[in-house]
């Protein structure tokens, strides 16, 4: 078979897998594949921006009120607290786990030399590419080094680093970044672990970074990590 | 109105699990979300359920909203159309859809019409239009509705393959046509 039909098929697939017009099996195995495929995955999100209009022509219908608050509910507690308590509920709540995978991923320091290269990386990229960052991760030094690509916060303003560790209920603050170049912050020993499967943010905020421990301005990027 | 980018800003606060945001998203999308979720189900109790479900995902995966590179909307209506339509599946084959809603809301667009990009739509509509009647029609009540191959086939009297070769085709001259 010709790549172009190739090519093709795959398009027909991802469409029908946008669709959920393939049967279980199928559909399986399509996510097998889509999980490390980008093109694949780029077929996918362009179906799915291309079609989504065709929902323009669905009136929108008013919920009930009491689904709200049973939303609200299910995403746990308001951060009416302070930020001292949110870090300390993050640290205690991932104290065990941390401490294992600590070992596991940086028990390498116990035993030798710090292996100094970054292990993995996440872009931050504003939505309108005005502002990128790539923050790679040292595992054996616990250290986040912050590159910036393009673009700066705007004049008296700062860019503040945020990691929210799987299932924290708040981010917490990694510190600020230079206004140019590059950025090491050290990650504090207890939630280190939790960076690789965590999400990282950029925030707006005023010089010296966030007064109340919680981001207070605009969100500019977020990301997760890949291998690199 | 809701902008588009105050959903994005929205999105992306809700990624720093702020409730805030969140509970702001929710007032802005929920009636769209909702509607999208009944036009699949057509079962009001099911449609809430589902409902609850998008928003717990919106919460648990708004940070990979930009890998997506979608707009706001499309991003939101993607979850909510599918867990609506891995609902609708399912459902046990041999009973008859609830159906207990007296009638489907209006078809038009309400008045805070979270937009979408106005190219976009036409950009769709256009292609659909090169299509046959049928299969356009088909398209679309595949997305809208959730329907299946064997829906298809039933309702255009056809054999299965025959109806799976027939929409095939449709999409790659629909994609075609999208990529000029």
């Amino acid at each position: 078979m010709s790549a172009p039909d190739d090519a093709y098929d795959d398009e027909a697939l991802a469409a029908e897998y946008v669709l959920h017009l393939l049967d279980a099996d199928a559909r399986r195995a399509f996510e097998d594949r889509l999980r490390d495929d980008r093109a694949l995955q780029d077929m996918v999100y362009r179906w799915e921006g291309e079609l989504a209009p065709l929902s323009e022509e669905i009136a929108p219908a008013a919920p009930p009120p009491a689904l709200k608050s049973k939303v609200m509910e299910a995403v746990g507690p308001s951060r009416e607290r302070s930020p001292l308590q949110s870090i300390w509920s993050l640290v205690l709540g991932g104290a065990v786990a941390a401490g294992l995978l600590g070992f596991l991923m940086f028990g390498d320091v116990l035993r030798g030399p710090a292996d100094l290269t970054p292990e993995f990386e996440a872009r931050l990229s504003a939505g309108d590419g005005s502002v990128i960052l790539v923050a790679q991760v040292i595992p054996a030094t616990h250290e986040i080094v912050v590159e910036r690509v393009a673009g700066g916060p705007p004049p008296g303003r700062v860019h503040e680093l945020w990691l929210i560790a799987e299932g924290a209920t708040a981010p917490v603050s990694l510190g600020v970044l230079q206004d140019e170049g590059a950025t090491r912050i050290r990650v504090p020993d207890d939630i280190a672990p939790g960076v690789r499967t965590g999400t990282v943010a950029i925030s707006d905020e005023p010089p010296g970074g966030s007064p109340t421990g919680a981001p207070t301005g605009s969100v500019i990027a977020t990301a997760t990590f890949v291998d690199i | 109105m809701t902008s588009i980018t105050d959903i994005e800003a929205m999105i992306a606060r809700v990624a720093l699990r702020d409730r805030a945001a969140f509970a702001a998203l929710y007032d802005a999308t929920s009636a769209k979300l909702f509607g999208v979720c009944l036009r699949v189900l057509n079962n009001r109790s099911e449609a809430e359920d589902t409902l609850q479900e998008v928003y717990l995902r919106i919460w648990a995966k708004a940070d990979t909203y930009a890998v997506t590179g979608h707009s706001p909307m499309t991003w939101l209506i993607t979850v909510a159309r599918n867990l609506a339509i891995d609902r609708l599946r399912k459902r046990k084959p041999e009973t008859a859809p609830p159906g207990d809603m007296d009638e489907l809301p209006a078809s038009a667009p309400g008045p805070e019409a979270v937009a979408m990009e106005r190219s976009e739509r036409a950009r769709i509509a256009a292609c659909l239009e090169e299509l046959d009647e049928g299969k356009a029609d088909a398209v679309r009540s595949v997305y809208l509705d959730g329907l299946t191959y064997q829906d298809l086939a039933t309702r255009h009297d056809v054999p299965l393959n025959t109806m799976r070769t027939w929409l095939r085709r449709s999409l790659i001259k629909l994609r075609e046509c999208l990529t000029r």
